[in-house]
């Protein structure tokens, strides 16, 4: 039968918003009880082995799993009190959470209830969607980072926001082939520096297509796409047929926030969130008092986000109970509200900012990612390329063109040589004169928008430094191939030096020495 | 095609029980246990309301926001 526990504060869900929320509560000296349905804690992050964009108040640079293990250690230092393994399944009269593990139900009674149970994936039904081999970004993720399975060796994504341009990438790290991306809107909906990524390692990137079928016996063996017309339908006679043995479906994410939905609080809709979202006061309150919600529960957003939402209704709930006056409260309060409101300055400040073509070149639908939406100038860093050949010092060459709340690249620079400032969407701007091309901001920077151009290296050749986080690593003085923007090669390189320091986090720099006539358009190495 | 995995309905049973009468959510699922399945209607409910909304032109908005009932996942029998 049912053992009905008490606590003051539970909070459902151990990610970021929840893992955030019991210790703002728990520093308070509040008792909080975390409970989550996985053996360990950490939510999303414990799957994500990319550096997270962000400020570095949120772990900017660091790779998602570790951002998870620091707050997984501050959570046990201060006495969390966790309940690992442990669903539930609903909630009822007087704040009681039924809860459910392999063996036994109980009941929890709680004062206060914080929601913070994440989002899910969306499906995308097509023929042969069920086949075998078809799987969510997620799935594919918890097989490569969580249980180290390749999911398949010839990969179609489907969908371009950042989950797909992520998972996509790191599925090639893991050894996969991405056979394509396709994205159905006319641009791809994730970062810049993400799908760059992708592209310089000659992944195919087709907007305004998305898949038609799935054809194979048993398991996956071959994905139709086809172009769509501006009101997303399949145009006839433009289907192609890839053969590929997965396809992997990032076709958005719905928060899931049913608790708060079934305890009767009220919901709006808010499609830039993903769905439905619990109607919210200033401290994350539902309608209903005592019951709050936060993190991707709230409107699917990141992680950073989720963090302080977290952290406000930690603080709230806390203070709900008289364990923090509310003067301090306010203050504790106000300290999360202004980093998120300086995070969420990306949704008001437009992405469209095209990407600079150094060689005045501007790909069709079909060779690459289109990011153009207006024809403004390309940012200042650009219209210095006729100067780069007369440069007398190594020099970083930042592309990153769009307004995204990320900045490692400035708090990583020891010489400050690189500003974004305030707000965080602001392009990072260089000042030569300051920097020393030490190279740090090149592994620091998560969308590995930066090289390093050495044009003094010898009488004919330039030194460029790249960011590499592929296996196997070239060796000093391997030849490799020397690439650009959309992965092909433009020459011959040799692999001058390579720095792949603790510090890097595994994300090694790689110098190669190229023709000076092409340095300025190299951005990457592929081993032949 | 199969809309809903768990259950295996397919969307021509979801077209049928929209034909005679289904007008939410709740409504498919009682016609043809779609959405009642191993994962409680987290894949398939965005797709139920997505065909609902397309063969009736209720606004999938309005089908979503159904209120939902516990539990959220299945209960095996043993344990409770
Ligand atoms: C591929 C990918 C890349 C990303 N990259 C970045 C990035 O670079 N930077 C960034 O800032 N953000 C990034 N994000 C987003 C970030 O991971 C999420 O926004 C963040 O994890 C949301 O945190 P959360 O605490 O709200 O939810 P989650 O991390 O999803 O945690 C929710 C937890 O609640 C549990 N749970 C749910 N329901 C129940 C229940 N009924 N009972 C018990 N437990 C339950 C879940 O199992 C889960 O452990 C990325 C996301 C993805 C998928
Ligand atoms: S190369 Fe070094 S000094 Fe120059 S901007 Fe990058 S981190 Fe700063
Ligand atoms: S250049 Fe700076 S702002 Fe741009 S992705 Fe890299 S670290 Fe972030
Ligand atoms: S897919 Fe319909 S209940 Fe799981």
């Amino acid at each position: 039968m049912d053992r009905i526990k008490t606590t003051e504060i539970a909070i459902i869900g151990a990610g970021p918003a929840g893992l955030a929320a019991a210790i703002e509560a728990t520093k308070a000296r509040a008792r909080a009880t975390l409970i989550d349905e996985n053996a360990r804690p950490g939510g999303q992050l414990f799957k994500q082995i990319h550096k997270f964009f962000g400020s570095q108040a949120h772990g900017a640079g660091v790779r998602g799993f570790q951002i998870g293990q620091e707050l997984c250690a501050e959570a046990e230092k201060l006495g969390v009190e966790l309940l690992l393994n442990t669903t539930v399944y609903g909630l009822f009269e007087g704040r009681v959470l039924g809860l459910m593990n392999e063996h036994k139900t109980m009941s929890l009674k709680a004062e206060k209830i914080i929601i913070a149970t994440g989002a899910t994936e969306n499906a995308l039904p097509f023929p042969g969607w069920t086949l075998p081999g078809v799987m969510t970004a997620g799935a594919a993720q918890t097989m490569m980072n969580i249980h180290r399975v390749l999911p398949g060796k010839r990969v179609l994504m489907v969908g371009g926001g950042n989950v797909g341009l992520i998972v996509a990438y790191q599925l090639m790290q893991a050894g996969a082939e991405l056979i394509a991306l396709v994205e159905a809107a006319s641009q791809i909906g994730g970062y810049q520096v993400h799908a760059a990524k992708l592209e310089r390692a000659g992944a195919k990137i087709l907007t305004s297509h998305s898949i038609k079928e799935a054809r194979g016996k048993n398991h996956v063996e071959s994905a139709v796409i086809a172009k769509l017309n501006p009101g997303w339908q399949p145009i006839e006679g433009t289907e192609r047929e890839f053969e590929v043995d997965t396809i992997c479906l990032s076709v958005g994410l719905t928060p899931l926030a049913e608790i708060a939905l079934m305890a009767g609080c009220e919901f709006r809709y808010a499609k830039e969130r993903g769905g439905h979202v619990p109607v919210l006061d200033e401290d994350m309150q539902t309608t209903l008092s005592g019951i709050y919600v936060a993190g991707d529960a709230a409107g699917v957003d990141e992680a950073s986000i989720a963090m302080e939402e977290g952290r406000i209704a930690g603080i709230a709930a806390a203070e709900s109970l008289g364990y923090i006056e509310s003067k301090q409260a306010k203050i504790l309060k106000a300290e999360s509200k202004n980093r998120l409101f300086e995070l969420k300055q990306v949704e008001h400040s437009d992405l469209s900012r095209p990407v600079p073509t150094q060689a005045g070149r501007r790909r069709g639908e079909d060779g690459g990612a289109k990011y153009f939406r207006s024809e403004s100038p390309p940012p200042d860093f650009m219209e210095c390329n006729d100067s780069i050949a007369a440069l007398h010092s190594p020099i970083p060459i930042i592309e990153c063109t769009q307004y995204i709340p990320c900045n490692p690249c400035e708090t990583s620079c020891p010489s400050h040589a690189i500003i974004v400032g305030k707000p965080i969407t602001n392009l990072p701007k260089l000042d030569p004169d300051k920097c020393t091309g030490c190279g740090i901001c090149i592994a620091c920077c998560p969308g590995l928008a930066i090289v390093l151009l050495d044009m003094t290296f010898s009488d004919t050749e330039s030194l460029v430094t790249i960011p590499y986080e592929y296996l196997p690593m070239p060796r000093v003085s391997d030849e490799v191939d020397a690439v650009n923007r959309y992965g092909e090669t433009l020459c011959k390189a040799k692999v001058i030096r390579i720095r792949n320091p603790k510090s890097f986090a595994k994300t090694a720099l790689v110098s190669i020495a190229v023709p000076k006539q092409v340095a300025i358009e190299v951005k990457g190495i592929m081993i032949v | 095609m199969l809309i809903c995995r768990c259950e295996e309905i397919t969307e021509e049973e979801i077209i049928e029980a929209i034909r005679t009468g289904a007008r939410s959510i709740a409504g498919i699922r009682r016609r043809t246990r779609a959405g009642m399945g191993l994962c409680q209607g987290r894949t398939c409910r965005r797709l139920l309301a997505g065909i609902l909304a397309r063969e009736t032109g209720i606004p999938s908005d309005d089908i979503l926001s159904e209120t939902r009932r516990p539990p959220l996942r299945p209960l095996k029998l043993n344990i409770l």
